[in-house]
């Protein structure tokens, strides 16, 4: 695991933002397609409610992690969302964080004989 | 906007907007990203066989943004000055405020004094031209003001206050130019009349000395027409775009320093 201190508010964060940006690997996305696709494919694990999805896209879009692109007419203009190539490498880099961190909790949970220091 | 949305959700994004104390084209593009996805969620509900009210009510509660996210949108967009001077109290940003408006002021009247000197307009001047300067004056302070209101700050509670009193302002320097202008020639007819024979000396003097103090006075109040006419342009351009979204008269939280983002 990284030496910094861990946090587990700013890891439950981070699961967030990699959750959008996973599923915006199969293309650009609306913002409530986006929270629909991590609700469908977590089979309802995973749900954005009460707009907590908006502060996360415009994070990501203001760490250059994802782009947010207008398009329609005038009155009736719609944002989509894709991954930028940053985006990418940063979700492959905190999969591994994540897949890490995840594999020493379940050492934790099987046992203190497991616990390697 | 479709009347669907309308009805539906018009008063939901006035409330929205209520909470965010943004600038209005940030508000806005939150506000029409919102819209768009509500009505988009809605119809999806819709055609998955949810009653009309079910799936308004199931997309609003799936994405409008509660205080906690509404509080965390307004720091991601709140602009670069209210981030770099979130820490001081509103006592303390308004005397900041006021004395750099002051300091930048008199530094620009610095540069222009300096040039008025060099282009030597001040050697035997008109008796209007410091009444001229000292309006323009004035006038920069308010349009330096406003600047800084509606594109540093952003404080876009009353975007249109302050603006007549520009316009009224660069009416006022050129007709106290123009009224110098008419005082300085009747001197000098009423001089010319006692003694014709300083025609020659007099009359190039005045000339000079009144056509500088005319177009000072020309070239300040171009300048304030022109601030106010970029700053009404910018104002009515996200007025409406404010009105199309979220219809007439929607009402405005008064900026009380509350609202600010911190």
């Amino acid at each position: 695991m990284t030496e910094r201190d861990f946090d587990v508010q700013a890891f439950a964060r981070d699961i967030n933002e990699l959750l959008v940006l996973s599923t915006l690997q199969d293309g650009p996305k609306h913002g409530y397609q986006i929270g629909l696709d991590v609700e469908s494919s977590s089979n309802g694990l995973f749900r954005f409610r009460h707009g907590t999805l908006y502060p996360i896209l415009h994070r990501l879009e203001d760490e250059g992690l994802i782009r947010g692109s207008w398009s329609g007419d005038g009155g009736r203009r719609r944002k989509a969302y894709s991954l930028t190539a940053t985006g990418e490498r940063h979700l492959r880099g905190e999969t591994n964080r994540v897949q890490e961190i995840v594999s020493r909790l379940m050492q934790l949970l099987q046992g203190p004989g497991e616990v390697r220091a | 906007m479709s009347a669907r949305a309308e009805g539906a959700f018009t008063g939901v994004l006035r409330d929205v907007e209520r909470q965010l104390a943004l600038p209005i084209p940030d508000r806005i593009r939150i506000l029409r990203e919102l819209e768009y996805d509500l009505e988009a969620l809605s119809g999806r509900f819709l055609a998955e066989g949810l009653s009309p009210e079910d799936a308004i009510r199931r997309a609003l509660e799936a994405l409008v943004p509660d205080s906690r996210s509404l509080g965390e949108l307004g720091r991601l967009h709140a602009p670069l000055y209210r981030r770099m001077t979130g820490h001081l109290s509103a006592h303390r940003l308004r005397l900041f405020e006021r004395c750099a408006l002051v300091g930048i002021t008199a530094l620009v009247l610095v540069a222009q004094a300096s040039t008025l000197v060099r282009a030597d307009l001040l050697r035997n001047p008109s008796p209007f031209l410091l009444p001229v300067l000292g309006s323009g004056a004035l006038l920069l302070g308010m349009v330096l003001a406003k600047g800084f209101q509606l594109w540093v700050k952003g404080d876009h509670t009353d975007p249109s206050r302050g603006l007549r009193p520009i316009l009224a302002g660069s009416g006022a320097v050129l007709a106290l130019g123009i009224g110098g202008v008419i005082v300085d020639l009747y001197r000098l007819a009423a001089v010319l009349e006692r003694s014709p024979e300083q025609a020659g000396i007099l009359t190039p003097d005045w000339l000079v000395r009144d056509s500088a103090l005319l177009s000072v006075a020309i070239i300040l109040a171009l300048a304030g027409g022109l601030a106010w006419l970029v700053f009404s342009h910018w104002v009515s351009l996200v007025s409406g775009a404010r009105l199309d979204l979220l219809g007439p008269n929607p009402r405005v939280r008064p900026f009380d320093g509350r609202n600010r983002v911190q």
